[in-house]
């Protein structure tokens, strides 16, 4: 659990959408799957989980449901909504031409400029 | 679509709100216990994981804050907690919420109330079926420039053939008498082709109303009442149906009493079948006929213009061997109904409906002022919530809840000053006022007071938030005088104000002039204790020529005249054959004249004939310049004879001494003229209508032969009104077939050809008061606000030995240069914009300057007024007091 990674700013929308996009699960079901992609390397505070939640329910981007957990008790569960996918898409691009960008910046070696 | 999302997303929330907190706590306690429950299969107590889980979770209520938040519910938190500082405040300041509402209320009831008055006369559809497809049709010809005709039945035909509408139907309206009661009675009557009532969708309230089959059976008569008709005449008895009438001693059958408050066309008291001769159907002169007609769907008005040219083009030519007059400029124009019905009442009502906005931006613009002032005062205030953390958007945001609570409530207020105001109009508008009865106080009145509230609030408040937003915590501190920018914008709303004001004056003062004129105006007779009313003729009389009928006319007459001398308290009492001061006359085009000037020999265009009594103008008291007027010599048979007026004589001959010249009105059989002698010349009277000039006029012998009606004047020696019933009874006692109509005095006559603008000079009248009251508290407000303001510097100049008149002048200065200001620019903008009202105007200027010197001296005075009581507070301002307010 040591060395792990601060969120960028506004980068834990785009986790979510990514989270939920893969099947519909609760807060705490977030959560734990991004832990997981990331192999325990990012930090996400928990507390400003629900807030982004929220957020992207009130912008229409994800959708949610009560449900059923695995042991069997009542949760709220979220799943992407249409424009949530298209969303998510847009974000992905910017988010790869963005660190491609930072990327190239970055390598850049002095007999290249 | 996003936003509609979010909106319903909040909306939902907002509601929901109870059930969304509930959702929210469980939500965020699964999450704890499940974090826990993990914990303690890797091994850690239940008590201990339960504790790690919430200390990793956060603070739970600041989640809960910004999960609140990301659904906007803080929003309506927000402006609840706003709403209530406002109506702390209100509560705090009662005088001045007191003259902020009323402030509004005056501005959103007066144009609430004219606008609901508009939209019922001008705006609302009229109440028939698909009301704004129906169409009227006119003629019009050369002979009459200046109005237009009915159409012929050969016209009504050719359109009904050949204009391509969805339906058109014709009514022809007459007068007709009804006798067989105690005492005879004139009723209004249209005759109306098939379709008429289909139409417009007229539905009966009693009966059936007329069909088809009705017109097919020729000599079916019946009738079908108005539903007002039936109140009045018939007292609502349900059992008319059946019943009989004889109308001009032909007997009809009342099978139906028409809806409530259908009345088509106007003034209508009863329908008939029309029923008409070979030689009407073909007459292509009789312009007696009422055309509407609807549109198809999608059909615009202009589309029927080439064909009804087509159509007028052709009856033109059919025509000019006969009648040349008629057929130059011969057209048939078409006009929407709605148009015909209110059109010429627009212009005044659209004015009453700008001058009420006018009132209403007055008071935006003191409510204005007023808060800008309160917020000078508030400034610290605002700076040291600004120090604290507020930011601008909030302390924007709360100003604008602010003024629009007060406008609420000034919009609350308005509407019942709007109820109140309908009333009043509907009280003093004249009868004859188009769609008088369904003005009435309905929702739009609710919407539009609200609209007008929320729009005055905004507006109000956009300036004051903009000041309460710039206020730095730097100033407060240095309780610096800067908000000058503040005063100085102030200043320009109360220059706006006067301005606006001064325009409604100059406005009113102007149609008050008109309104004097007019009641003021000579018409050439002696106007007091004159009493007039009209004899409709019974259909037949009796005789078998038109000779030997007129002989029986002018015997009846003369029989009556002599009863109502008779009646004690009348004095004299003459005939003509058109009523004095109505409006209705009978033009005659074709005159031709013998030792006219050049050009005059036959005169195109129509003249105004009447026909009168002997002694006629003895007793209007009308000055005979030359000759004389008839005498019982001039009867049937003898030499025709005219009497001219003034203007006449001058226009056609150039000169007054006409006597013995020669006219011709008419024709004898054999188409050749019939001429006849002038034998008095009078001096011009307005008999028509007072507002018009003295046409020429001439006048021929009533008992020289049949007019097709009759009029009475009796000159009284005591009040004429005590006269009517005596005269009535007098008459239908010797006459019970005679009935007798429009009763009225003179005086009453020419108060109520001016009711149109006494209205609209009442409520003018009324909304440049309000104005001017508005505009002396904005000035006050404004003066005094600025008093207070420099009290320190007022304070600071008397101990340096400013003498008190000084300070007075200062301040007299200060506020009369705002007043002056405001009344120039009025002045520029009212010269721009009373060409509006140039048409309703009568006797005085639209730019009479004498208008705008008074109008301007009175604003002074005002402006004067209002800066009398800041002026004397400056001047008693003690220094020590002054210089220790810091």
């Amino acid at each position: 659990m040591d060395k792990q990674l601060d969120l960028l700013q506004g980068t834990l929308d785009m986790l979510i959408l990514k989270a939920v996009s893969l099947g519909p699960l609760h807060g705490y079901g977030v959560l734990l799957r991004i832990q997981q992609i990331s192999r325990d390397r990012l930090e996400i505070q928990q507390g400003s989980l629900y807030p982004a939640l929220y957020r992207l329910e009130h912008r229409g981007w994800i959708a949610s449901e009560w449900g059923e957990s695995e042991n069997n008790r009542k949760a709220k569960y979220y799943r992407l909504t249409a424009t949530g996918k298209k969303r998510l898409q847009a974000e992905s691009e910017k988010w790869n031409r963005m660190a491609e960008v930072i990327a190239e910046i970055l390598g850049t070696k002095r007999e290249e400029v | 679509m996003t936003a509609w999302r979010q909106m319903l997303s909040w909306l939902r929330a907002t509601v929901r709100r109870s059930q969304m907190e509930t959702e929210m706590d469980a939500e965020l306690r699964f999450h704890v216990e499940e974090c826990a429950e993990d914990l303690v299969r890797k091994g850690a107590s239940r008590e201990e994981a339960l504790r790690r889980a919430r200390l990793e979770f956060g603070g739970v209520e600041r989640v809960k804050e910004e999960g609140r938040e990301a659904r906007g519910l803080n929003l309506v938190d927000n402006v609840v907690q706003d709403l209530r500082y406002a109506a702390r405040l209100m509560r705090n300041s009662p005088a001045f919420t007191a003259v902020a509402i009323s402030t509004l209320a005056l501005g959103i009831g007066a144009t609430t109330a004219i606008f609901s008055i508009v939209n019922a006369v001008i705006f609302k559809p009229l109440p028939y079926k698909d009301s704004s497809r129906l169409v009227i049709f006119r003629t019009h010809t050369g002979m009459f420039p200046t109005f237009t005709l009915n159409l012929t039945w050969p016209a009504f035909e050719a359109l009904r053939k050949e204009a391509g509408l969805r339906e058109i139907a014709a009514c022809r309206q007459t007068d007709m008498t009804l006798t067989g009661g105690k005492q005879a009675d004139e009723f209004s009557v249209a005759a109306i082709s098939s379709g008429f009532f289909e139409q417009v969708g007229a539905q009966p309230a009693l009966g059936r109303l007329l069909s088809d089959n009705d017109q097919a059976a020729t000599g079916n008569h019946v009738a079908v009442l108005t539903y007002a008709t039936w109140r009045r005449s018939f007292a609502g008895d349900p059992g008319v149906l059946g019943r009989q009438l004889i109308l001009d001693r032909q007997s009809y059958t009342i099978v139906g009493v028409a809806a409530k408050d259908f009345e088509f066309p106007g003034a209508v008291e009863l329908w008939i079948p029309i029923s008409l001769t070979p030689e009407v159907q073909r007459n292509p002169t009789f312009f007696a006929f009422e055309v509407v007609g609807k549109l198809r769907e999608g059909q615009k008005i202009q589309n029927l213009e080439p064909r009804l040219a087509t159509i007028a083009a052709r009856l033109g030519q059919q025509l000019a061997a006969e009648k040349p007059d008629i057929t130059s400029d011969y057209k048939i124009t078409v006009k929407n109904l709605l148009e015909i019905q209110v059109g010429y009442a627009r212009t005044g009502f659209l004015v009453l409906l700008a001058a009420a906005s006018l009132v209403l931006l007055i008071a935006c613009a003191n409510l204005t002022s007023l808060l800008l002032a309160r917020g000078w005062n508030r400034h610290r205030e605002m700076a040291m919530r600004t120090a604290l953390g507020a930011s601008p958007a909030r302390l924007k945001r709360q100003c604008l809840v602010e003024s629009c609570l007060l406008a609420l409530f000034g919009g609350v207020a308005g509407i019942g000053l709007a109820l109140a105001g309908v009333q009043l109009f509907r009280g003093i508008a004249p009868e004859d006022t188009p769609r008088l009865h369904e003005i009435s106080a309905d929702w739009s009145i609710l919407w539009f007071a609200l609209t007008c509230s929320v729009v005055s609030g905004v507006i109000s408040g956009l300036a004051p938030a903009r000041h309460a937003a710039c206020v730095s915590p730097n100033e407060l501190l240095k309780q610096a005088t800067g908000l000058s920018g503040t005063s100085r914008f102030g200043k320009g709303l109360v220059v706006v104000e006067v301005a606006l004001a001064f325009v409604l004056l100059i406005g009113a003062t102007l149609l008050v002039q008109t309104l004097a004129h007019l009641l003021h105006q000579n018409p050439g007779f002696r106007t007091d204790h004159l009493l007039t009313f009209e004899l409709p003729q019974p259909p037949e009389l009796p005789g078998k020529d038109a000779e030997e009928r007129a002989t029986g006319q002018i015997a009846r007459l003369k029989e009556i005249l002599t009863q109502v001398k008779s009646v004690s308290g009348v004095t004299d009492a003459v005939g003509s054959d058109h009523g004095i001061l109505n409006g209705m006359v009978f033009s005659h085009a074709g005159l031709k004249l013998e030792g006219s000037l050049p050009g005059k020999s036959v005169i195109s265009e129509g003249v105004v004939s009447r026909y009168v009594s002997p002694e006629y103008f003895r007793l209007l008291g009308v000055p005979i310049l030359r000759g004389r007027e008839f005498t019982e010599a001039d009867t049937l048979g003898k030499q025709p004879v005219f009497v001219v007026n003034e203007v006449m004589a001058r226009k056609f001959w150039g000169t007054v001494d006409v006597l013995g010249k020669r006219l011709s009105a008419s024709q004898d059989v054999n188409g050749k003229p019939v001429w006849g002698e002038i034998v008095g010349v009078v001096t011009n009277i307005r008999d028509l209508n007072i507002e018009y000039e003295a046409e020429p006029e001439y006048f021929l012998p009533l008992f020289q032969s049949g007019v097709a009606s009759h009029h009475l004047v009796v000159r009284s020696s005591t009040n004429p009104e005590a006269l009517v019933t005596p005269i009535v009874s007098s008459i239908s006692s010797r006459y019970p077939d005679q009935a007798v109509i429009k009763v009225s005095t003179v005086t009453a006559t020419i108060a109520k050809s001016v009711g149109d603008q006494r209205t609209h000079t009442v409520l003018l009248g009324i909304f440049a008061s309000l104005g001017l009251l508005l505009a002396l508290l904005g000035v006050y407000g404004v003066v005094s606000y600025s008093v207070a303001r420099r009290s320190q510097e007022i304070g600071v100049r008397a101990a340096l030995g400013a003498s008190r008149s000084d300070l007075m002048r200062m301040v007299l200065r200060e506020g009369l240069t705002l007043v002056a200001s405001g009344t120039l620019i009025g002045a520029a903008v009212a010269v721009a914009v009373v060409r509006v009202i140039a048409g309703q105007l009568y006797g005085v200027q639209p730019s009479d300057p004498l208008t705008y010197l008074g109008s301007a001296t009175l604003m002074l005075l005002v402006g004067l007024l209002a800066c009398w009581v800041p002026a004397r507070s400056a001047m008693l301002v003690d220094p020590m007091v002054a210089l220790r307010y810091e």
